[in-house]
């Protein structure tokens, strides 16, 4: 199969799945472009999925760097090598011992599955298989089982329907209800980050980005708070969080946080750290959020 | 390891099983997400900072079964459980929480 297209259909995600199962079957290698909403490139190597580029799921990068997984400079350093040598980025980062090989492949296949999980929660209108060779800077190697990725999208779908309120969508804004960080008995588990960062402006795919997090994970963590009364989306007339609960909910560690709750702008990847001891600097509460949590990995 | 049926690497994040090898029903990933849950919610009763200490271990037994899921990662809302299903008749539940134990690490190596 060189070059093929899958027109509109009715039904779920479009002819995402019958394209999908079609250049398994085929054993395709090349891209397959999807078009519609958010719409994407599915890399296919030898009939599998090897790669999954979408812009409502974080890509392998913003996860292992939002996350602290691996620091901004090593990933730099080692993107940098392999791109003098040639040579596949899994390779370099193995190499350099930055992740293991079993974590990284674990990592990848989530972030395939969430993205894959975006596309069949969007709207697509067509898809374009193109036979190429494959260039993308993290692939998965052996490629994941098409047939495996709609499945496990399907099961997210299945998952996140099954709460009471309606699934939110990626491009919904959330706010936290007010009061909710005082009334929030269970914290952790990024609860907190996402109750600081859910202003009303941001929408459940920012906050993906902004934590490094899967959507599918964030959309998950939103329905359960949100069914704890803790989230609403914003649209539905929520008022503004009152900047008082914070400080009243934790002065020590919050004061401040929604006052100095920066303007919405393009997400940028964690910013090189200075000298001195970063716990010292008065960072507002939001930024001292984002700081990557596991440095030193 | 003697007494294994199912393995699996479970994403606590998501709930999806990302690899497995062994015997699996097709209701394993409902399964698999409902061992994720338990970790988690495990992880916040613990409460932030976990003040008890980091959760190592689920260990689930009933008449005929032993599921050991042992956490691979630390950080909230992050991380990997190794799920283990095996017969518990032809195993010693601590002698093999031990072994699983030794054995992880190398899963994400």
């Amino acid at each position: 199969m060189n070059a093929r297209s899958w027109g509109p259909t009715a039904g779920p995600a479009g002819p995402l799945g019958t394209a999908l199962a079609d250049c398994a079957t085929a054993g395709f290698s090349g891209v397959l472009h999807v078009i519609g909403a958010p719409g994407g490139t599915i890399y296919f190597a030898q009939g599998g999925v090897a790669a999954i580029e979408t812009p409502w799921s974080p890509s392998a990068e913003v996860m292992l760097l939002r996350s602290g997984r691996i620091r901004e400079p090593d990933w730099e350093a080692a993107y940098a090598a392999a791109a003098v040598a040639r040579g596949h980025m899994r390779s370099e980062l193995l190499s350099r011992s930055l992740i293991g090989a079993g974590e990284l492949e674990a990592m990848l296949r989530s972030t395939l599955a969430d993205a894959m999980f975006a596309l069949a929660a969007g709207f697509v209108d067509t898809c374009r298989a193109e036979a190429t060779t494959l260039e993308h800077v993290l692939a998965l190697e052996p490629a994941a089982d098409a047939a495996w990725l709609v499945a496990e999208a399907r099961r997210r779908m299945q998952v996140l329907a099954a709460f009471p309120d309606p699934p939110l969508g990626a491009r919904e804004r959330v706010m936290a209800v007010p009061g909710a960080l005082r009334a929030a008995t269970m914290r952790g588990g990024g609860r907190d980050e996402i109750l600081a960062l859910a202003d009303g402006r941001r929408t459940a795919r920012d906050l993906a980005f902004a934590l490094g997090h899967g959507l599918y994970t964030t959309l998950l963590t939103i329905a359960r708070m949100r069914a704890e009364g803790l989230l609403a989306p914003a649209a539905q007339g929520a008022a503004e969080p009152d900047p008082r609960t914070y400080r009243q909910a934790s002065p020590s560690a919050d004061a401040g946080a929604v006052s100095a709750l920066p303007r919405r702008h393009k997400e940028r990847l964690p910013q090189p750290q200075r000298s001195g001891d970063p716990n010292s600097r008065p960072l507002p509460a939001v930024l001292r959020l984002l700081r990557p949590r596991a440095e030193g990995h | 390891m003697d007494g294994v049926t199912t393995v699996a690497l479970i994403d606590i994040a998501s709930g999806m099983v990302v690899r497995s090898a062994g015997e699996l029903d097709p209701g394993f990933p409902a399964a698999a997400a409902s061992v994720a849950d338990e970790a988690r919610a495990a992880r916040l009763v613990l409460g932030p900072g976990l003040p008890a200490g980091e959760l190592e271990e689920i260990a689930v037994v009933t008449g005929t079964r032993l599921h050991l899921a042992k956490v691979l990662q630390d950080k909230p809302e992050e991380g990997y459980l190794l799920f283990v299903d095996m017969d518990r008749a032809r195993v010693n539940v601590a002698l093999a929480s031990k072994q699983v134990g030794q054995l992880a690490p190398a899963v994400l190596a």
